[in-house]
C-alpha cells in the first residue's frame, strides 16, 4: 500500500526538528533509503510515521487513508518501527520475543497461526537455529536480525529501520538487508531504511530521501541523488560516483 | 550458511516448553498446598492430623476449643502466610519489570518503612490519618502511608531522566527518612509503647483476621486477572522501552497502571503483616529462574512461590522451638537469605527452561 508523507512538520514540544517534509507515493514494495548526517532528523521522522511523535502539521497517508490520528495500537498493526538497537537482558528465548512483537496487536490467546508465523519468520531471516536461544546472549548482529524478526512477523504496510545495520559486520550487513528484500518480494511492504553507508543504499534502494537539519534536500533514484552536489555539501566530502563490473553504483567518498 | 532447522521443529520446541512450564506451575502449586496443610496441622497442642481435618469439615465435631484452635487461630494464619506471600511476590515481579530493576520490592524502595512509621504515629501519638477507624487505626495509617510512598515513586518515575538506579536511590532515601522518622517516634514513647512498635515492625502472622484475608483475596483477585490482561505490553517492556514503544505499547500509561495496582497490593500485604522483606525479592527470582519472564507465567509462578515461601516459613516458625511462634520477618531474613544466596551462586548464569 502506497505510504506518502505530505507536509509533516515535527519535534519534540513546540521546537520543531521536521520543517514541511514531504515524500510523495512510495509504492509497495520499495525500498527507500533514508541518508543524512547525523541529527539530520531520521529518528525523528520515523518516530512520527510510527505514531510516537505527534506531527504539530501535517499528514501522513497509507492507501490514500490518512493514519495521523490513528491510536497507538492501530497505528503499531500498520507501521512498523524498528529503533536503533539496544542491548536487552531479559530471561525470553528467540521465539518468545518475536511471538511478544506479534501479540501486541493480535488479541491475547495464542493461536496454531501466530505460532506459524513466529517460525515461518525465524526461517525466512535464517534465524531457526537461534530459536531456543536466550535474548541476553545473542551477539550484535544476532539480536539485530532478530529485532527485524520482532518487525517482520507483524506483516505490517510499512516498516520503519532506523540503522539497521549499525554496529554490524560485513557478512551480517548483506544479510540482513538482502533478508529484507527477499520479504518484501514476498508481502510488499513500503520499507524506509535510515542508512549511514551510501554504498550499501546505492546497492539495495529503489529511492533515495536526503535529509538535512530536518528538510528534505533531494528525493529520487540512488543514481541522481548520489550524484548531486548536496551530496558533498551535506557529508563535507569530495565524491566520484562510479560504476563497479557488475554495474552497482560505487561512491568514492574523500576528505575535501 | 547456517544449519537450518524446520519450521515445525522449532514451533515443536516452543510448545514442549510452554508445556513443561505449566509442569513446573503444577508442581509448585502442589508443594504449596502441601505446606499449606503441614502449617494448620504444626503448631502446639499436638493434634493429629485426621481431628484436624475433622474440625475443618465440621467446626464443632471435637469441641469448641478446637474449632476455636482450627478456625479462629490456625487457619486465618495460614491462609494469611499464603496470601501475604503472593501479594508481596506479585508486586516485587510488577515493580521489577516495571521500572528495569531486579532489585525492586516493597521492601527496596521504602514501602516497608513508610507502613513502620504509619504504624508507630498511630501506637505513640494515636494519631488516625483517616479519622474514626477505631481498633484498626495502626493497619490503616500504616496502608495510607504504604500508599502515599507508592504514590511518590509513581510521581518520580514521571520524571523526566530519571532511571532505574534512581529509582532505587529514591527507594534508599526513602526508607533513610522513614527510620529516621521511626527512630523520633521510638524516641518520644514510652517502654510499653516501643515495645509494641519493635513487634509491630518484626512482621507477624498473628494479626491474622478473616476480615483482612478477606480484603487481601479480593484485591488480588482484581490484581491477578490484571496482570494477566497486560501480559503481552509487560512482556514486551522487558525487551526495553524503546523496543516496547516501538511495538505500540503506550509505557507511560502501562507504568501507571501498574503502579497503582501494584500500590495497593503493596501497601496492604505490608499493613497486615508488618516488615517482611525479602519474599517480594525471592518469589519473583526463583520464578524467573524456573520459568523465565513471559509474564503469563511469570507473573502467577512468582505469585505461588511468594505464597509457597512464606508459607513453610510460618512452618519453620512454630517448629523451631516448641510452643514458641518466631516473628516471621526475622525467619524470612534469617533462613531464606542464606538459601536465596546458595539458589543465586549455584545458577549464577540465569538459563532459560
Amino acid at each position: 500500500m502506497t505510504l506518502t508523507i505530505d507536509n509533516l512538520s515535527a519535534g519534540y514540544g513546540r521546537t520543531n526538528v521536521l520543517q514541511d517534509v514531504t515524500v510523495k507515493d512510495i509504492p509497495p514494495g520499495a525500498f527507500v533509503g533514508l541518508i543524512g548526517p547525523n541529527a539530520a532528523g531520521k529518528s525523528t521522522l520515523f518516530k512520527t510515521i510510527a505514531g510516537l511523535i505527534t506531527p504539530n502539521k501535517g499528514a501522513l497517508t497509507i492507501a490514500g487513508e490518512d493514519v495521523t490520528h490513528l491510536g497507538r495500537k492501530d497505528r503499531a498493526k500498520r507501521v512498523a518501527y524498528m529503533p536503533q538497537a539496544y542491548g536487552c537482558n531479559a530471561l525470553l528465548s528467540v521465539f518468545e520475543s518475536v511471538l511478544l512483537a506479534l501479540k501486541q496487536t493480535t488479541g491475547w490467546r495464542v493461536n496454531d497461526e501466530n505460532l506459524d508465523r513466529v517460525s515461518d519468520t525465524l526461517h525466512a531471516l535464517g534465524l531457526s537455529h537461534l530459536a531456543n536461544r536466550g535474548v541476553a546472549d545473542l551477539s550484535g548482529g544476532q539480536a539485530q536480525m532478530v529485532a527485524v524478526a520482532q518487525t517482520i512477523v507483524r506483516a505490517p504496510d510499512v516498516i520503519l529501520l532506523d540503522e539497521p545495520t549499525s554496529a554490524l559486520d560485513l557478512h551480517h550487513q548483506l544479510s540482513i538487508l538482502t533478508s529484507i528484500r527477499n520479504e518484501m518480494d514476498r508481502k510488499k511492504p513500503v520499507v524506509m531504511a535510515a542508512l549511514h553507508d551510501l554504498n550499501l543504499a546505492a546497492k539495495f534502494c529503489d529511492r533515495l530521501v536526503l535529509l538535512r537539519n530536518g528538510a528534505i534536500l533531494a528525493d529520487g533514484k540512488p543514481e541522481h541523488i548520489l550524484a548531486l552536489p548536496q551530496i558533498e555539501d551535506t557529508y563535507r566530502v569530495l565524491t566520484d560516483l562510479e560504476r563497479t563490473q557488475r554495474n552497482v553504483l560505487y561512491v568514492d567518498a574523500r576528505l575535501a | 550458511m547456517t544449519l537450518e532447522v524446520d519450521p515445525a521443529a522449532i514451533r515443536h520446541d516452543y510448545v514442549a516448553r510452554v508445556s513443561r512450564r505449566y509442569g513446573v506451575i503444577a508442581a509448585v502449586f502442589g508443594l504449596l498446598c502441601l505446606s499449606f496443610l503441614l502449617d494448620i496441622t504444626t503448631g502446639p497442642g499436638g493434634y493429629s492430623l485426621s481431628t484436624i481435618a475433622e474440625v475443618l469439615v465440621d467446626p464443632m465435631s471435637h469441641g469448641a476449643r478446637l474449632k476455636v484452635i482450627v478456625w479462629d487461630y490456625r487457619l486465618p494464619v495460614a491462609v494469611t502466610a499464603v496470601l501475604v506471600g503472593a501479594l508481596l511476590a506479585v508486586a516485587g515481579a510488577q515493580m521489577q519489570t516495571i521500572l528495569n530493576n531486579p532489585l525492586a520490592e516493597p521492601f527496596t524502595l521504602g514501602v516497608s518503612a513508610a507502613a513502620s512509621f504509619g504504624a508507630s504515629l498511630a501506637i505513640v501519638l494515636g494519631f488516625s490519618v483517616i479519622p474514626a477507624v477505631g481498633p484498626l487505626l495502626v493497619t490503616v495509617n500504616a496502608f495510607v502511608f504504604a500508599l502515599c510512598t507508592c504514590g511518590f515513586i509513581l510521581l518520580a518515575t514521571r520524571l523526566k531522566g530519571v532511571g532505574s538506579e534512581t529509582m532505587i536511590l529514591f527507594g534508599i532515601a526513602i526508607f533513610f527518612t522513614f527510620s529516621a522518622l521511626l527512630a523520633l517516634m521510638q524516641y518520644m514513647a514510652s517502654e510499653d509503647q516501643i515495645a509494641r512498635i519493635v513487634f509491630w515492625m518484626m512482621g507477624s502472622l498473628s494479626r491474622a483476621s478473616w476480615e483482612k484475608i478477606g480484603l487481601g483475596t479480593i484485591l488480588l483477585c482484581f490484581a491477578i486477572p490484571f496482570s494477566l490482561y497486560r501480559t503481552w505490553p509487560m512482556t514486551a517492556l522487558r525487551m526495553g522501552e524503546a523496543t516496547a514503544q516501538s511495538m505500540g505499547v503506550d509505557v507511560g500509561r502501562l507504568r501507571v497502571e501498574m503502579l497503582i495496582c501494584i500500590s495497593l497490593l503493596a501497601a496492604t500485604a505490608v499493613s497486615f503483616v508488618g516488615t517482611v522483606g525479602f519474599v517480594g525479592l525471592v518469589g519473583p527470582h526463583i520464578a524467573r529462574m524456573l520459568v523465565g519472564e513471559d509474564q503469563r507465567y511469570f507473573v502467577p509462578l512468582s505469585a505461588m512461590v511468594g505464597a509457597l515461601v512464606l508459607s513453610l516459613t510460618s512452618l519453620i516458625s512454630k517448629t523451631i522451638t516448641p510452643g514458641i511462634i518466631y516473628p516471621i520477618g526475622i525467619i524470612t531474613s534469617l533462613i531464606g537469605v542464606p538459601i536465596f544466596i546458595s539458589i543465586i551462586l549455584s545458577s549464577r548464569r540465569e538459563r532459560l527452561q
